[in-house]
Parts: structure tokens; sequence; C-alpha cells
């Protein structure tokens, strides 16, 4: 039987049955993931991961504990004790952590397996897959190779897609989780900020950043919450707000005012998900959702795009400032120290990387920081004024969470993409307000999976588990599987 | 044409805590080097920085005392710039919040009072150490996170006097309210110096050049001085002062150019957005303040009003933390003030300095030395014989009165003992009489003299004169 395709809450009832051992679960993981055909792999850790199988598969089941035995990926920008990060880039080539992050630690202790980590774009900036060390991240779903899973969180969406565990562990900046998801038939769930600790997470742009993950059902996003939400003194900008049972949702929608806004929903140019995401709509409505449209400025829609790239590079040139050679990673040597973190950067980071740097540096010079910094900073403080203004008369901002299927990978770069500046880019409104989002499958497309995005208040994610596993119920994607041609 | 000189002071003080500013790793000065580091501290990714509250409530005392306006929120900033000293790319300090603002101090130089404003205290973490030896640089991450507390003045001081004056008031005021040991020698007080001149009478101020590094309170004096003759000199040579920043060579006694500032640097300030803003209230405020130990200032102001102490005797005593509390504690048993201040910085000083011992190692508890000094103020014993008892209770701590009591020692204060032997003493010695009054004033002495050896230095030497006199005039 194949284990690694099912859902944690499957995998558990199987563990809690006696059917399956973890070593024989984590064995099977392990010799699908070392065919991995999508270039999705970091340092692996697949000789602990037998060992604590074999352990694991010696002792009694903990049959209140779904993560026992469960294996799962690691995002390569995410601390691990001992295990090579380098967040897939050069610069951190050698890189050993001395400690785990929060919610590795936390995954331990519940005794889930990690197989080891997942490629990303480079230092998790970028959407497309691509920009890696190790080169291109293939979707599981394109078997020609020619479409991108997305990004940054590329090879967490892959591992998980492909079959090889039932969740990854991920992060998200602008839409890190929630579009690579959309791309992967995947749910890719990100908290609200302060919700999970970022203790351990590689800083991109801490405002924005979250840890997030990719499962294969509503109920196994959920699981996971129960163990990695709460306060972590570790990380001052985590929240003292009350850690609630998420799985014990509800999924009864009746009442619930759901917004769909101008420009984002009324505007899908892909037929098929047009089709779907508004079946969804006529089906929700049925179960007694109240749907309204509203709006907020275009203007402001139109900024979103901008206002996240001048805040993100401007913190992210800050956030990696420590990559100097100096104390850790790939260290170019040189005469003076000037030299030694010229060099050591030259040739660390890739180009895509230092124009970020550029930019975002610019944007924070004093001759500038007015017009580039602080009037982005006030762009976003304008944004989420207008979002959290739309969720105070409503429950959850509902929205397709890409404009269509994976994109070919020529037709990606780093530069802005008007054709779809908005549709492509208005999950960022989670991150500027630092509210919860999900996106989970609506259809497929010749194939191709796309999804659709729930937004909600702040510290809302049980009410937000419920509401998506409806949608869940309705399209009937849940454990989504790549067809093994 | 006359000249006056634009002064501002920065001073960094490191603040007495456990562990660093914002990790747990422990502070301790004297650890081997790189010993005490914490991924934190070497900006390993995904870190995160943490408040150390006793800094906080160390920069709220030092608000305090300079009569600051704390804010009751903290907020943190970025400082962007690569230096090899520099784990993170950015130091963590406060920019446009900082802890206290718009505060003042005044300055007592030769008995005027001068009010100097202070700009800013704000908290930040220090830079690693450095050493470079020839071609190699050695960098100690023990340094690295250390808290640190930052005053700024606006340009109000005008001389070295001056400056100096002010950096000795505050390291009065770190170490007495405990905040930091003020050790400029060993660098947890280190200041830099802002000097510019402009002719009397204009407005607008001169090209600014900054001193770096002075390491004691002399040399602050010193060194502005100098570095205000030098300003002068270039200006009546005809020349312009440049913006740079100078440091001081204590071999050649000048200041010595390190770098020209062509223009400002840009350190891209911006808020730290992994410490969101801590609000910590007033009475968080209050509470700090509420257990801050006496200030300096307080101090002085009490030992003149209500101990009557000249300006002089406060000075010497506040000039150590130690020493000050020796002598808070003695007079907690004898309101004779000024003989304990005397007994303080003449004796016991001279003992410690002899010694090279501290205050806190002296075996006198201060019981017993208020009670020599109630002895002396008593005239019990004479001055001389107070200095030979505190030599005994140096060796041993035991109570005066039985050391006196053994030496045989107490003074002869009776009037009528004295009358006896000043009367005894005149009739064996007519001639000098008769020279006192023939206008010898040495006679006088030669007297008191014979009267101390009769009574084997045990007579009250006011009491003896003054008797001796009146006894003279009779006959």
């Amino acid at each position: 039987m194949d284990y690694t395709t099912l859902t944690i809450k499957e995998l558990h009832a199987l563990y809690v049955e006696g059917k399956v051992t973890p070593l024989e679960v984590v064995k099977q993981a392990i010799e699908k993931a070392k065919k991995d055909k999508t270039n999705s792999l970091e340092a692996v850790t697949f000789e602990q991961a037998l060992e604590m199988a074999t352990l694991l598969s010696a002792t009694a089941v903990e049959v209140d504990n779904p993560l026992w035995g469960i294996p799962y990926f690691i995002k390569d920008n995410i601390s691990t004790k001992g295990v090579e990060t380098v967040a897939s880039s050069n610069i951190l080539k050698g890189y050993i952590p001395h400690f785990d992050a929060e919610v590795v630690a936390r995954l331990k202790t519940k005794k889930a397996i990690s197989l080891g980590k997942t490629t990303l774009d480079e230092l998790a900036m970028g959407g497309s897959g691509m920009s890696g060390h190790l080169g291109r991240t293939y979707n599981p779903f394109d078997p020609k190779k020619e479409r991108m899973i997305g990004g940054s969180s590329a090879g967490s969406a892959s591992v998980v897609a492909s079959g090889f565990v039932p969740f990854a562990l991920g992060s998200d900046t602008g839409d890190s989780v929630r579009k690579p998801a959309s791309y992967a038939g995947l749910v890719g769930f990100k908290p609200t900020w302060g919700r999970i600790s970022r203790y351990g997470l590689f800083p991109f742009a801490p405002s924005l950043d979250a840890v997030g993950y990719f499962t294969r059902s509503v109920a196994d996003a959920a699981i996971l919450l129960d163990v990695l939400a709460g306060r972590d003194d570790k990380d001052l900008t985590s929240s003292f707000e009350k850690v609630e049972d998420y799985t014990k949702y509800t999924t009864s929608v009746k009442g619930i005012k759901i917004a769909l806004i101008k420009g984002i929903s009324d505007n899908i140019s892909n037929p098929t998900l047009k089709e779907h995401y508004e079946q969804t709509l006529v089906e929700l409505a049925k179960r007694g959702a109240i749907i309204e449209y509203v709006e907020i400025e275009k203007s402001l829609l139109n900024a979103l795009f901008s206002t996240y790239f001048v805040i993100s590079c401007a913190e992210s040139t800050s956030n990696n400032a420590n990559l100097d050679g100096v104390k850790f990673g790939a260290r170019k040597e040189g005469k003076t120290y000037i030299d030694v973190i010229k060099n050591t950067r030259t040739a660390g980071f890739s180009a895509l990387i230092k124009r970020r740097f550029i930019l975002g540096s610019y944007s924070l010079k004093q001759e500038n920081q007015e017009l580039l910094f602080r009037r982005a900073q006030k762009a976003r403080r304008l944004i989420v004024e207008a979002v959290n203004k739309v969720l105070t008369t409503h429950d959850f901002i509902y929205s397709p969470a890409a404009p269509g299927v994976a994109p070919l990978f020529d037709k990606k770069s780093d530069n802005l993409n008007i054709a779809h500046l908005i549709e492509d880019n208005h999950l960022v409104i989670g991150n500027f307000a630092g509210l919860p989002s999900i996106t989970i499958p609506v259809c497929l497309d010749n194939g191709l999976p796309i999804g659709v995005n729930l937004t909600g208040r702040a510290f809302s994610e049980k009410a937000l588990f419920g509401f998506a596993a409806a949608i869940e119920d309705i399209t009937g994607l849940k454990n989504l599987q790549v067809e093994d041609k | 044409m006359e000249y006056e000189a634009v002064i501002g002071l920065e001073i960094h003080v490191e603040t007495k805590t456990k562990s660093k500013m914002f990790s747990d790793a422990p502070v301790d000065y004297n650890a081997a080097p790189n010993t005490l580091v914490s991924p934190i501290d070497l900006a390993h990714p995904g870190t995160l920085p943490l408040v150390n509250k006793k800094a906080v409530e160390n920069a709220i005392k030092v608000c305090y005392a300079l009569n600051m306006t704390i804010d009751e929120t903290l907020y943190f900033d970025r400082k962007n710039y690569f230096y090899s000293d520099l784990p993170k790319g950015y130091q963590i300090t406060q920019d446009k919040r900082p802890i206290g603002k718009d505060g003042y101090i005044d300055l007592n130089v030769d008995g005027k009072i001068t009010r100097i404003r202070i700009n800013r205290v704000h908290m930040e973490e220090d830079t690693a150490k450095q050493l470079h030896i020839i071609e190699h640089s050695l960098v100690d991450y023990n340094r690295a996170g250390i808290p640190l507390i930052e005053v700024v003045t606006e340009p109000d001081i005008r001389n070295g006097k001056e400056a100096a004056k002010y950096v000795e008031m505050i390291r009065e005021i770190v170490t007495f309210t405990n905040v930091s040991d003020g050790k400029m020698e060993e660098g947890s007080l280190r200041c830099d110096v802002n000097v510019s001149i402009r002719p009397v009478g204009r407005e607008a101020f001169g090209t600014k050049v900054e001193v770096k590094n002075l390491n004691s309170i002399s040399n602050v004096e010193k060194v502005v001085d100098i570095e205000i003759a030098r300003q002068k000199a270039v200006l009546e040579a005809g020349g312009v002062v440049i913006q740079e920043t100078r440091r001081y060579d204590d071999g050649l006694k000048e200041t010595i150019s390190m770098r020209v500032k062509s223009s400002a640097v840009d350190y891209k300030y911006y808020p730290e957005a992994n410490l969101v803003p801590i609000y910590i209230g007033r009475d968080f405020i209050d509470r700090v303040i509420a257990t801050c130990p006496e200030l300096p200032t307080t101090k002085r102001t009490r030992y003149e009003d209500e101990f009557k102490l000249s300006q002089f005797d406060i000075d010497v005593l506040l000039a150590n933390k130690d020493v000050c509390e020796y002598f808070d504690q003695t007079v907690k048993f004898t309101k004779n003030y000024k003989i304990v201040s005397n007994l303080i910085s003449g004796e016991i000083a001279a003992f410690l300095n002899k010694n090279q011992q501290s205050i806190t190692e002296l075996k006198v508890e201060p019981a017993n030395l208020a009670k020599l000094a109630e002895m002396i103020a008593g005239g019990k014993i004479s001055n001389k014989q107070a200095r030979e008892i505190l030599e005994h209770l140096f060796e041993k701590n035991q109570n005066p009165e039985l050391v006196a009591k053994s030496l045989n020692m107490v003074q002869i204060s009776d009037e009528g003992a004295i009358l006896t032997l000043v009367n005894s003493v005149l009739d064996e010695n007519p001639s000098v009489i008769e020279d006192y009054k023939n206008g010898k004033d040495r006679a006088f002495g030669f007297l008191v003299g014979i009267l101390m050896k009769k009574s084997q230095g045990k007579i009250n030497p006011s009491m003896a004169s003054s008797i001796l006199k009146q006894e003279i005039e009779k006959r």
C-alpha cells in the first residue's frame, strides 16, 4: 500500500490500528524521495529518520498524538540543529546551525520525523522556485517539466504534491506558501503574525514573515496548528493570545459573511477557474453563507506589489547583512575585512539577490527614505486599514489564489508582471495586515490544479479552518494525487 | 579675534547586567575571549533579539538622574553598516524615540552653576572587541551585545574644565545608581567630544571636529583645551577647520587626525521589526525610580545643607562611591559629620593609600569610627591620640573607648585640673612670663609645649591654651 500519499489523519489512524509502523512508512517515504524528479531536496537526514522510526516502531503508538511517527520535510530557511541549512544560497554553504527553530523543536517533541530540507528561491526571495542555488524546482503535476511549482517554498510544495510526505514546513512573506499551494493542489496555510514563533526562521522581511506549511487537507492544517501555535519567549513578537483547539472547527457556514473584492474576484480570466470559483459561491450561498462584493480603492490595489517590493527589499538588505563570511558560511578570503565581506558577498549571492539588495538599500538611504521606504510604509498602513475595515463587516475575504494554473518557466521573471498586477499579488494583503490566510484547491484545469484563498481576521484560525473545510467539502478536492506516469 | 568654543559630549556607558542587551549570554569582563557568546550575538540566521529588563531599568535610572522625559513605550531601530566588529551588519539602537529626552544637569564649576541640557539618553548594544596585530585582526565576541546607555548633550559646554566636570558628574551618577562601574580606563565609560569654535558673538556654529575615546577625566579637560587651541591656531593662521574625527595621542600631547568625514555616514535607520514597541507604563518607571539609590546630587545637597560640609569635603567623599557609603554608614551613629569626613579623607585615606586597599577592605566598623569621632568632639582625646587609636583600629576592629583606656589615654579636660597644671608651670617659669609680656610671641608656644610634656600629651589643647592665656594676664 502507498502510505505516504495519505493525510496525517489517515496515517495516524493506521498507526493506531496497528496496520503499519513508522519504520515502514519512513522507508517508503525515503525510497520515493530518493527518486525525486523535481529537484526539491537540500540536505537530507534519511539515516536519522530511520533511526527515529525504528525507535518509535518499538514503542507504543501515542493515540492522542496525531503527529507521532509522521514523516515531513522542512524548508531550508528554517534552522535545524546539526543539519546544514543554506536557504538555497551559495553564501551559506557549510553553515550548520547550533539550534532548532521553535517549530522544528515542537515537531520533534511530538515525534514527527524529519526527512530533511527542501529547496527554495534563494533566501526565500522570489516566487518561481527557479532562483535557488540548485536551479529549478519542478512541478510534479507537469511531467514535461515546463511549469514552475511557484515559490519561494518550492521544494516543500513539491515533496507533498509528489506524495513523499503528508506535510512540509514553509515560510510566507508575500505568498510563498499560499501561491505554490495553488499550483500544487495543496492546502497552504499562513497564520496570524505572531501566532507561530519565528525563532529559527531565516529572516527575509520580519514585519511580513510567517512560518507556514503545506498539507493535503484542511483537517491536517488544523492538527499542525494545534502543535505549532503559541507564545515562545524566544520570539518577542509571538503572541500571548489564547491557543484554541483548532481541530474542533465547525463547517457550518450559515450566516457567515464573505467579502469578494472588486477588481480581484470579478476579474478572473481563466474560464475553468471562473466556473469553479463561481460554483463554490453558489454552493456556499445555498448553505447559508452571505456573499457580498466590497470595494477597495483601486489605487491601493495597484500599489500592492510596489509597496511589497519596497518594504521587503529594504528589510531584506538589513536582515541579510549578517552574511558576510566573517562568522560562518562560505567565506572568500581577502586582504582586509572589507575585502572579505566584498568577496564573500560577490561570490555568494546570485544577481537577482544583489538586485533586490541594491533596491532595498536605495530605498532606505536617507535622501530616498521618505519617498520610497516611508511612502511604502504609509501605503501599507492605508491598505491594512482598508482590509481591516472590510473585515469588521465580513468574516472572510474570498478570492482566487492565483490567476490560473502554474505558469511556464519562461513566463516568469523577477520583473514586474503588469498583466496580472493585482490578481498575481493580492495575497500579500495577508502579510501586510498579519492576517491568517489559507489556500485550498478549487479545480483542475487540464490536470493542473488551481486554488482559492480565504483570509480572515487576526487570530480567527479556527473559524478559517472551518470555512475552508466547507469549501473542501464542496469541491471534493482533498488529498489530490499526482498520477505516477 | 576672540573665540568661544562650542562643545557637545557623547558618553557610552556599559551598564551592569548579568546578561547581554538582546541575548541571554552572560556578561563577564574577565572571561576568556569568545567564551560568552550565544548564536544571537553571532547573528546566526533565525535568531531573534530579546530585551534585557535590567538594562531598561538602568537606563530609566540614568534618565531620572538627568531629569529626562522618560518614554512609556520602548522603540528600537536598526543602524545599518558593515564592519568586522558588527556581527549582524546592523546595530539595534534607539533612533527616533530614545527612552529619555530633554533633560539637564547642573554643573558646579568653581562655585558657578552652569546648566547643561541633555538631548537624549538611549539604549543600544556594544560591538565585538577587536585586536589588530600586524596583519591579523582578532575579534572577541564576548563584548558583542553588551548593553550600552548613550548620553548625548546639547552643545552647551564651553571649555575643558566644564567638559571634565560634566564627565565626572555622569560617572558619579552611573556609579552611585549602580548602573555601571564607570571605569574610563577600562572602557566601561567612553567619551567622545565634539568641538567647534566661533568668534564671540556669532550665532552660527563653526566646523565640528570629533575627538574619540578619551580615557580619563583629566584627559577630557586637557584634550578639549588642546583641541580648542589647535582650532584657534588654524583659524588665526588663515586656515579652515575641516570636519574630521581625531584622537588624542598621550605621547605627543596633541590630537591626531583619524579620518576626514566627507559627508555624514548614512546609517539607513529604520524600525526594528523583531522588537515590536514594548509598553512599559508609568507604574514600571515609577517603581524603578523608587528603588533607585540616592542620587549624587541629592547627596551633595544633603551634605551641604544638613551636614554643613564644605564643597571640598563633599567632592572628596563623592569621588568614590564606596567611601561615600562608608561615610553614610558612619554618620548614622554620630552627628559629628565634619570630624568623620576629616578622619575618612585624612588618616583613613592615607592608610588605604599606603596599603593599596579599598575602603571596603577596611577593618574599622563605621560604628566604631563614629565612637572615635564622638570622643574627639567631646574633648576626651586629642587629635594626636585619635591618630594613635586609629592605628590600633586598623589592625583590629575594636571599641576605641577600650583602646583609649588600655593606653591610659584619656584627655585632661577638667577645668580645675588644667588650672592647677597651668599655675604650676607658670610658677616654675617666671622668666618666660617676662619674655611673653615683653612681646615675645614664641614664649607662649614654649609654655604650651611644657604643659603638653607635663601632661604626657593628654591635656585638651584648646582648653589649655585659653586657660594659660587667662592665667598669664592675671600675673
